[in-house]
């Protein structure tokens, strides 16, 4: 009886899950320049209103901006249009391919930004790589979405070359691979913070116990240990507290953690006050003001890796980030993708452009703009000059560090660094 | 029902494969026992004891909302699924009250903090218990003379509704509640007992004595046992069933909001779909102490806080609530009633 219960209570729910996939994709849109030859409309997806906008609307705002500034390109109009990809307060990969096949049935649409989140890119490139639609992703960082490892398979259920059904790679990032991010905290806590100890707890998801795993593979290499490791189901999870005392009790002097803001990274954070009085560092889904607001009074003394660089280091990009907080003036329009996310679309403007040029002036098509991205060299955005490989990786990503300063309590740069390439 | 049920356990747990999977089962657990025991072991006295504490104040969380549950189980047997939502809206209600109490960070840990704070947890006790008079009135009362499904889908319709409009409230983020108490403790073994965790211990202690006393002292409390027993009857005898089932609603509710409140001060924040997991734990420590019982739903509430923390200090966090699950069908293949026995009427 009880069993008959819960299967009535999955079917409401997604029937309910249902419901809120149906609403459709909202948006602003722009105008401005020549626009004699007609209308091209750049896409993002990013989860707008889960528990990931901290991350998702700055992120936005960024495309909106580089799409409203350009204006037009080579007297076609350009409007932004946006898609969000939660459902019910989480980002959601099945909502994530609803959205791409409404961008894909548009025509006018010739690329999307996004998404955020690594999972909700695979469900989406596949479909996209069917129709050479380009996209064009700031955030994603699992590894496994362009380079092929051992794996992969058994990590992520998928292979680069299965998301590529047609065999040419639509799929392209500015974000470093994970592959670097974990080994970037770790050498950060051995080398600059001095520490050799430390305990590791992940949200046990694709990108969360990846990261762990992987900082945990580097910081054993320098010769640390890690004197406790723990994954949590964190929707079922409040107390941290067992965990941060087990830590304590055997010596580990640093946290780090493999989540997102959607799945309670800095929640812990508050709970260590009064057990471990340690520095706590987070990969890029906590380097948020969300981080910030959920340690509550232990919010100092936060460390975080950011898999771009920062926008604010490049000499070059001022006027352009002073052009955008004029724009978007709150505090929380910007994110640590906001400046990558511009980049990205900068991208695929400048890829348009040429892509008309290579029609004759024409409206080009989709795979005429894929093949114009890929063939990017030295594109020079806020955030650094970005060359594809075969891939659709950087071939010289950036790995920024920040740290939590300052009175109101801010994510401030520390240092950046290329990896790889 | 539980005489078929018996009968079905009886019949499976006779059966050579029954036994063969009852020795399985106890071997593991017992197997999982004794690693846990050796780490105890291994990881001294003052370690546990902390481990400990931690466990006895979530699990005194857990209770408060389990009672509700067993409650209103007991009286009518429907599974409101709306409870646990019902116990973050009262963390939700404390949070928008601290305010206009004049509570906020700035007084943490002061003694001005305590008259405001018996106010807050009034009033948000009073809202919950109201709203959740009405919910009974509106979607279940209607409903009481209709096939069981019906009831159980509108309280999971119910909880959809509470976490809507807490959705809608305060957003998809975790809200952030202000740490008002203080973070000192006294420090008994080399462990830590926090002045929270005493305070939530002894909060959830004195509701749960107070209701006890309620029940099996008051007019209204044995109106509420005899309607549990035979609606027909008591109706009968001249009590009005109406009020009594309102009133049990109104006291499972007044504990929800009473346990918000506590989880907001113990862990300092919440979240709109928080009561999804929370009632679902709630609701196995009710089934694990007895469902009906009020003693039960207290203790199987202490024990899951207790394997919580204990899994969690010492053990894979990973495995936590397979160790929980696995430990409540053991219990309900040797004691369909629970530890403490169903108080519900065989029908």
């Amino acid at each position: 009886m009880q069993r008959r219960w819960y299967t009535a209570g999955a079917l409401i729910a997604s029937f309910a899950m249902l419901a809120t996939a149906c609403t459709s994709g909202t948006g602003g849109t722009a105008g401005g320049g020549g626009t004699s030859k007609g209308e091209i409309i750049i896409a993002s997806d990013q989860p707008t209103s889960g528990g990931d906008a901290s991350d998702g609307l700055p992120a936005q705002n960024g495309i909106q901006f580089a799409v409203e500034s350009a204006g037009s390109i080579k007297g076609f109009k350009l409007t932004f249009k946006g898609w969000d990809d939660t459902v019910n307060g989480n980002h959601n990969p099945e909502k994530g391919a609803q959205n791409i096949q409404e961008m894909i049935a548009d025509a006018k649409i010739l690329g999307m930004i996004g998404p955020n989140n690594s999972n909700v890119a695979r469900a989406m490139i596949p479909i996209a790589n069917r129709a050479s639609f380009t996209m064009i992703s700031a955030a994603n960082t699992n590894e496994c979405l362009t380079q092929t490892f051992p794996y992969c398979e058994a990590d992520t259920g998928t292979t680069p070359a299965k998301l590529r059904p047609n065999g040419v790679n639509n799929y392209f990032r500015v974000a470093a691979a994970d592959t670097f991010q974990g080994p970037a905290a770790a050498d950060f806590i051995v080398d600059t913070l001095k520490i050799t100890k430390v305990a590791v707890w992940s949200d046990n998801e694709t990108f969360g116990k990846g990261v762990a795993d992987k900082f945990t593979t580097e910081f054993t290499k320098k010769g640390g240990t890690v004197v406790v490791r723990q994954d949590f189901d964190t929707k079922t999870t409040n107390d941290w507290k067992p965990f941060l005392t087990d830590a304590k009790n055997k010596g580990a002097l640093a946290v780090y953690a493999g989540a997102t803001s959607g799945t309670k990274i800095c929640i812990p954070r508050a709970q260590m006050k009064g057990i471990l009085d340690a520095p706590y560092m987070v990969p890029d889904g906590g380097v948020n003001s969300q981080c910030i607001k959920d340690a509550a009074d232990n919010g100092a003394n936060l460390y975080g890796t950011v898999a771009a660089a920062d926008a604010n280091q490049n000499p070059d990009a001022k006027a352009t980030i002073d052009a955008f907080k004029a724009k978007f003036t709150k505090k929380e329009d910007i994110g640590s993708y906001t400046f990558p996310a511009m980049d990205c679309a900068n991208i695929l403007i400048d890829a348009i452009g040429r892509a008309i040029d290579a029609n004759g002036g024409n409206m080009p098509s989709r795979e005429q703009v894929r093949a114009a991205v890929a063939a990017t060299k030295s594109f020079k955005g806020t955030t650094g000059t970005y060359t594809f490989d075969a891939n659709g990786d950087p071939t010289s990503p950036t790995m920024a560090i920040f740290q939590t300063k300052g009175s109101p309590l801010d994510w401030v740069f520390v240092k950046q660094f290329g990896v790889g390439g | 029902m539980v005489g078929s049920l018996r009968q079905a356990r009886i019949a499976f747990v006779g059966a050579p494969i029954g036994r063969l999977v009852n020795l399985l089962v106890i071997l593991a657990v017992g197997y999982a026992i004794f690693i846990l025991a050796t780490k105890i072991f291994a990881q001294g006295p003052s370690y546990f004891l902390q481990i400990l504490t931690f466990g006895v104040a979530n699990g005194a969380i857990y209770a408060l909302v389990a009672l509700g549950y067993t409650m209103v189980y007991g009286i009518i047997e429907l599974i409101n699924f709306a409870h646990g939502d019902l116990f973050t809206l009262g963390g939700f209600i404390s949070v928008f009250l601290l305010p206009i109490f004049g509570l906020d960070a700035s007084k943490a840990g002061t003694a001005g903090i305590i008259l405001p704070l018996i106010a807050v947890f009034i009033v948000t006790m009073l809202i919950c218990g109201a709203i959740n008079v009405t919910i009974e009135r509106v979607a279940y009362r209607p409903l009481r003379h209709a096939p069981r499904l019906a009831p159980l889908i509108t309280a999971i319709g119910m909880s959809f509704v509470l976490e809507g409009v807490m959705f809608l409230w305060k957003g998809p983020f975790n809200v952030p509640y202000p740490n008002l108490l203080p973070t000192t403790g006294i420090v008994i073994g080399g462990a830590t007992i926090g002045v929270k965790d005493i305070f939530v211990i002894v909060v959830a202690a004195v509701l749960m004595i107070v209701l006890a006393l309620f029940v099996s002292r008051s007019t209204l409390g044995k109106a509420m046992r005899a309607t549990a027993q035979d609606q027909d009857a008591t109706e009968l005898m001249g009590i009005d069933i109406n009020r009594t089932i309102a009133a049990t609603f109104f006291i499972g509710a007044v504990l929800a909001g009473a346990g918000g409140t506590i989880f907001g001060l113990y862990y300092n924040t919440m979240v709109f779909d928080l009561g999804f997991s929370a009632g679902l734990f709630a609701f196995t420590a009710a089934v694990f102490g007895g469902i009906g019982n009020i003693q039960g739903a207290a203790l199987g509430g202490l024990l899951i806080g207790l394997i919580t923390a204990l899994w969690d200090g010492y053990m894979e966090s990973t495995w936590t609530q397979v160790i929980i699950f696995g430990i409540l069908i053991l219990v309900l293949v040797f004691r369909p009633t629970g530890l403490l026995g169903m108080r519900v009427p065989e029908k």
